[in-house]
């Protein structure tokens, strides 16, 4: 393994390796089928290396299993950033990236050949004007500098009014510290927070799952083609049976899952003129294609269907056009009234009905009612009836009730 | 804009920390630096460019290195970097952390800046309807006193009415401010001081009434997740998962929030275990429910008695077919 290197090219590949890890954690070198033993050593080693704190490992009969042992209620940061830190890069670009950056400190506008010239005189550093042209540009380009026209010349200057300011608004590095935890792009948040000197020691996420900052490569053009209101074409390939496709619809909204972390695009297909959802993860690559000729009129039609939506499905499994459940519960009064408050507060909109001593009905039409069955099991042990129109999820949700019994109640 | 660039690379971050370093370095520094925050194999890869001078940023002098940059050397923010920030000006919580004079200063900085994200482009659809009062100034102010008090190390007197109802008056030092995306809600991780160590203990930042910043700070060091994980059950919750209807992936992304450990049994069966504490006890319970039969609990054996219990119950209201 001589060619090993410790960082990367591309992001997609190493994605679904960590994601693997992560999720599964315990796959070893046998297990995994779709690449050659050589890679899966290659990447392994990577792992290891980035997340060495965080790597556990299990000896068992055909080899060692490895995983990512992470407990997000204990860490102040997320471990999975350090996989966005791993771009290889040319000793050129990191030896101009400080230089010129140094140099411009000062915010003085310079074009392309006074810092070469600076370069060379006041840190010894000779490079070709086009070299450092190019970088120049690319630094424009990325932000870090200002790129302007003083006359026929091009300069470039750089603005550190931001950062300083960040770096010195205690409560602005109290917001990022939050927020790298918290909120999309997190890896954004927690590289600024770097850069500007700063690390969590306040915040934790109750409800974090580390995983899904690997999307947010996907996230990215996704939202900057709703920005500009662009239809996409998207490489799927199906977490079920890794069948790959291409889908090409108009992208509306991001539906996320507070409780499992996932996300989802909402978008309109035109082809079969109705609404879908692609989980992130399946999402493999985003073009962006030709801008929405109604999008404005999409937007509204998804948000008239929201209140019939549960999840992220728009069709149940007997395709009616919607559906209505019914749970009638047993809450014992006034001692339970937290159940109560619960069917309010995670109802999504249902209606919740005293009807009668000790026992409430909650309704709420659906698109598929399917996929309230696991909210539904959480109030077991005080479901007197459910009754639902799509007779398919009614009878799925008894038969699995029964399978339960026999699973933990049998004793014989 | 790239997510994935080299600007923002863990070499480059190692790198600026030893050009910026007041004095010349030995190569015993620059190791011990490289080791302490690059990734496990950096080493291997920085120390021959430095040695080589392939990275030509610093100037030898003898034995030391001695940096050939400033050393308040600051990068400025890329573009992505500030779309994120402008985002986050839109957030509701921001309110918490920024008074309107910062908000106008950022804002004014931020001018020409599209966010990447409107808060309209999400939608949290499991997310609880009733999260915290964010806008609320009490709320603000409770949340900031105690965000002071944290970062000082500092007691603070609290008055707290608990979810029993009962009114609470002690004196806490807030450990961290727990954020739950879930309830959308903060809760306070808060150390009391008992006879001869600290406890720990939750409180929900909405139902503190009142905070009073004293004068006294913690004077011992206290591990906090030295305390969480004492207070996890001895036996993990055992779950074994057959997989079927994509059960396993499914189980792995819902319980990626706890410590957990998982291995495999045979071709299709795996054995996840899952340390939990009294206080995650309910919460836990109600998510194994939520999977149904896909999952069957092995054990502990009081995990196993609640579920049995809620089945009992539920047994008399549906009968067995």
């Amino acid at each position: 393994m001589s060619d090993f290197q410790e960082l990367i090219k591309s992001f997609p590949k190493t994605r679904e390796y960590v994601r693997d890890f992560f999720v599964y954690g315990f796959k070893t070198r046998q297990e995994f089928t779709e690449k050659s033993p050589r890679t899966y050593d290659n990447e392994r080693r990577r792992l290891e290396s980035w997340l060495a704190p965080y790597v556990q490992k299990d000896y068992v009969p055909n080899g060692a299993n490895i995983s990512l042992a992470i407990d997000s209620s204990l860490l102040d940061t997320n471990p999975l950033f350090r996989v966005w830190k791993t771009k290889s890069f040319t000793d050129n670009d990191i030896t101009l990236h400080f230089l010129i950056l140094d140099l411009l400190q000062d915010g003085q506008a310079r074009t392309a050949e006074e810092i070469t010239d600076s370069l060379l005189s006041e840190y010894e550093a000779l490079f070709d004007i086009q070299t450092v042209r190019r970088k120049c540009n690319a630094y424009g380009k990325e932000g870090l500098l200002t790129k302007k026209k003083a006359g026929k010349a091009v300069v470039f200057s750089l603005d550190s009014r931001l950062a300083l300011w960040l770096r010195s608004t205690e409560q602005a590095m109290d917001a990022l510290c939050f927020y790298q935890m918290a909120e999309s792009f997190g890896i954004i948040g927690n590289e600024i927070l770097e850069q500007l000197g700063g690390s969590n020691q306040t915040f934790r996420v109750k409800h974090s799952f580390f995983v899904h900052t690997l999307e947010d490569e996907i996230l990215l053009p996704l939202l900057s083609a709703m920005n500009q209101k662009q239809n996409v074409a998207l490489a799927i390939k199906s977490s079920k049976r890794g069948m790959k496709n291409t889908a090409y619809c108009t992208p509306l909204q991001i539906f996320a899952s507070s409780r499992s972390g996932r996300r989802f695009l909402c978008g309109y297909l035109e082809k079969s003129r109705r609404f879908t959802c692609f989980r992130l993860d399946t999402i493999k690559n985003v073009t962006l294609m030709e801008p929405s000729t109604e999008y404005d009129i999409l937007q509204e039609k998804l948000e008239k269907n929201r209140s019939r939506l549960w999840g992220v499905s728009f069709q149940g499994p007997e395709r009616h056009h919607s559906d209505t459940l019914t749970l009638t519960l047993h809450v014992q009064e006034p001692e339970e009234a937290y159940i109560v408050s619960r069917l309010k507060r995670e109802g999504r909109g249902g209606t919740v009905t005293r009807i009668a001593k000790n026992t409430y009905q909650y309704q709420r039409e659906s698109f598929d009612c399917n996929e309230m069955m696991p909210w539904v099991r959480t109030f077991i042990g005080r479901i007197l009836s459910l009754e639902c129109t799509s007779k398919l999820t009614e009878q799925r949700f008894y038969q699995d009730l029964q399978t339960m019994y026999r699973m933990y109640l049998d004793e014989g | 804009m790239e997510l994935f660039s080299e600007i923002y690379s863990c070499y480059y971050q190692v790198l600026r920390h030893l050009l910026c370093s007041q004095n010349a370095l030995t190569m015993e520094e620059i190791h011990s630096q490289v080791c302490g925050e690059g990734f496990g194999e950096s080493l291997l890869s920085i120390i021959p460019k430095l040695e080589s001078g392939a990275w030509d940023l610093f100037e030898k002098n003898g034995e030391l290195y001695v940096s050939k940059i400033r050393p308040n050397f600051l990068m400025p923010l890329s573009s992505l970097e500030k779309s994120y920030l402008k985002a986050l000006l839109s957030d509701a919580r921001i309110g918490l952390f920024l008074n309107e004079g910062q908000l106008g200063a950022l804002g004014q900085m931020l001018d020409s800046v599209t966010p990447l994200w409107t808060p309209g482009q999400f939608y949290y659809y499991d997310q609880f309807s009733d999260g915290d009062p964010y806008q609320d100034s009490r709320y603000r102010k409770i949340f900031r006193t105690l965000l002071d008090a944290q970062k000082n190390s500092q007691y603070v007197d609290i008055d707290y009415n608990s979810p029993a109802g009962n009114r609470v008056h002690h004196y806490y030092i807030p450990a961290r401010l727990e954020y739950s995306v879930k309830n959308d809600k903060f809760r306070l991780l808060a150390l009391k001081r008992t006879k001869d160590s600290f406890r720990l203990e939750t409180l929900n930042v909405a139902r503190i009434q009142s905070t009073a910043l004293t004068e006294q700070a913690l004077d011992t060091q206290v591990d906090l997740n030295a305390l969480i994980k004492h207070s996890y059950y001895k036996e993990p919750l055992t779950l074994r998962i057959a997989n079927r209807r994509n059960a396993l992936e499914r189980a792995m992304l819902h319980f990626a929030n706890y410590e957990k450990n998982t291995r495999k049994l045979d071709n299709d069966t795996y054995e996840c275990l899952i340390y939990y504490n009294q206080a995650m006890e309910t919460e836990l319970l109600i998510e194994v429910l939520s999977f149904g039969s896909m999952l069957s609990v092995i054990g502990n054996e009081k995990f196993l008695q609640s579920l049995k219990s809620r089945l009992r119950k539920q047994i008399r209201m549906v009968p067995i077919e």
